[in-house]
């Protein structure tokens, strides 16, 4: 890696600070985070490598690789640092400065469950697991996925076949909206 | 005839998968509040907190979602109690960071367009049996002791972490589950994956993920002989309940562990019949254990 002022973006780490509320800087590689790490073994560059990318302007490599998609935000990292680096808010600003430039990450599956999930409390107001898990199948082509699981949760009253009806669903688009308002003239983050 | 009195109060947020995929959760959850005389107001209307997907993506939204949520709230009596872990830690981070970070909460107010209304304090349903009800009240209306029942009490991820949101317990070494066991007979196993992850939301878009975490903990379980898994969050209960089969054949381990909720257990306990605890929603069919053990 060649390091100068041209291939550093250190404006980004700013705003990876700012959206997560905790210091990227203040970390010293003491590596507490990834030895606690459940997902270490899915992502190509561990936690605390994530964060020296970043002190290093480094933003592109982060955003295009799978790790933060692999992150299960299960808080060890965060518990356990000395330096009080929140790196699973960090991990949150990271997807959010992907998603909102539209994924260049490979990691396709974890980003179209997020989508369906949020499209699915716009809709309904609530979570309905088998629309989400048909509507993954349909859009991820797999369409096989857990096919021999629906019966046997159907058997056990674990599927609830239809929404309730929700009376604040307009206030739920309503906030979608403001939010949506807010993005566009530069008001949220 | 007036009915008993309440011995506590509180308003209710079931979350999404108590309506479906964890309706065992709901069913004992109502059934032991009833029979300890704890009242349950459910907020009307309330709506998905948007758990993970929403703070991945999009912080703003997910704070919006629980302050709405936490708004609804206000207007029922008593404090808010949650069964979900994920809900109880989306919307304790909601007050948390609302707190600390008045740039965000104005932007939560103008998401809303309200002035924000968050304070009502957000309790698990964990932390209202050991500690509201309380543990010497617990034994005291214990009519079935759990003797002789073996529990690996597993707590996952979000109901003790990060240390400064969910106030419930020590982050790394917590105590309350088995404390609760205790005080209604129950012999709770020491073991090492009290506070691993399951691989959670991963069950949709990356089961493999499932497979090896899940797989660890439920081997981790069994070689501490362990009868039983006790959990307190639909997602972990889905993960090592409904795909059990999966990663015991995945991991080579023999699968037939049954995974209760903390509200089935200590609801045997305390003699609700075992037609209303919602056994038979249970994947792996907890009753051949609960037969050779004397408790239905």
């Amino acid at each position: 890696m060649r390091l100068s002022q041209a291939t550093m973006n250190l404006g980004f780490v700013r705003k990876v600070e700012e959206l997560s509320g905790s210091s990227v800087r203040r970390c010293f590689q003491c590596g507490k985070c990834s030895a606690g790490c459940p997902m270490r073994s899915f992502m190509e560059h561990p936690p605390n490598r994530i964060v020296r990318l970043l002190q290093l302007g480094q933003f592109e490599r982060v955003l295009s690789g799978r790790s933060i998609w692999y992150c299960a935000s299960c808080e060890t990292c965060s518990t356990r640092c000395p330096n009080k680096v929140d790196l699973a808010a960090i991990m949150d600003a990271l997807r959010k400065c992907a998603w909102d430039a539209k994924g260049p990450s490979k990691e396709s599956n974890v980003q179209l469950a997020n989508k369906l999930f949020l499209d699915n409390i716009r809709t309904y107001g609530r979570q309905y697991e088998m629309r989400l898990a048909a509507g993954f199948n349909v859009q991820s082509g797999q369409f096989l996925k857990d096919l021999m699981l629906g019966p046997k949760l159907m058997a056990k009253g674990k599927l609830k076949m239809f929404h309730d009806k929700n009376e604040n669903l307009p206030e739920i688009e309503k906030i979608f909206r403001r939010i949506a308002a807010m993005r566009k003239n530069g008001e949220a983050l | 005839m007036t009915p008993t009195p309440h011995l506590l109060n509180y308003s209710f947020y079931p979350g999404c998968s108590l309506h479906a995929s964890a309706r065992e959760y709901e069913v004992s959850t109502r059934s032991l509040f009833r029979a300890l005389r704890i009242g349950l107001r459910e907020v009307p209307d309330w709506f998905c907190c948007g758990a993970t997907p929403a703070h991945n993506v999009d912080e703003l939204l997910s704070l919006s979602l629980c302050a709405k949520n936490l708004e609804l709230a206000d207007k029922v009596e008593g404090d808010l109690a949650v069964a979900c872990a994920s809900c109880f830690s989306r919307l304790k981070t909601a007050q948390h960071r609302l707190k600390v970070f008045p740039a965000k909460a104005r932007r939560v107010e103008q998401a809303l367009d309200a002035t924000l209304s968050v304070d009502k304090p957000v309790k698990h349903l964990l932390d209202i049996l050991a500690r509201d009800f309380g543990l010497d009240r617990l034994a005291a209306a214990v009519q079935k002791p759990l003797a002789g029942l073996k529990v690996a009490c597993y707590y996952g991820c979000l109901l003790t972490r990060p240390p400064e949101v969910p106030d419930l317990d020590d982050c790394e070494n917590p105590t309350i589950m088995e404390d609760l066991l205790r005080a209604v007979g129950a012999e709770p196993v020491e073991w090492s994956h009290r506070m691993e992850c399951c691989g959670a939301n991963f069950t949709l878009s990356r089961p493999e993920v499932v497979r090896k975490l899940s797989g660890q903990i439920l081997g981790a379980a069994q070689a501490a002989g362990a009868d039983c898994l006790m959990v307190a969050c639909p997602l972990c209960h889905g993960n090592l309940d409904i795909r059990q089969e999966e990663i015991a054949k995945y991991a080579g381990l023999p699968s037939g562990t049954p995974i209760f909720y903390i509200t089935q257990l200590v609801g045997l306990a305390v003699g609700v019949s075992s037609l209303r605890l919602g056994l038979g929603n249970m994947m792996i069919d907890p009753k051949p254990l609960l037969k050779g053990k004397g408790l239905i």
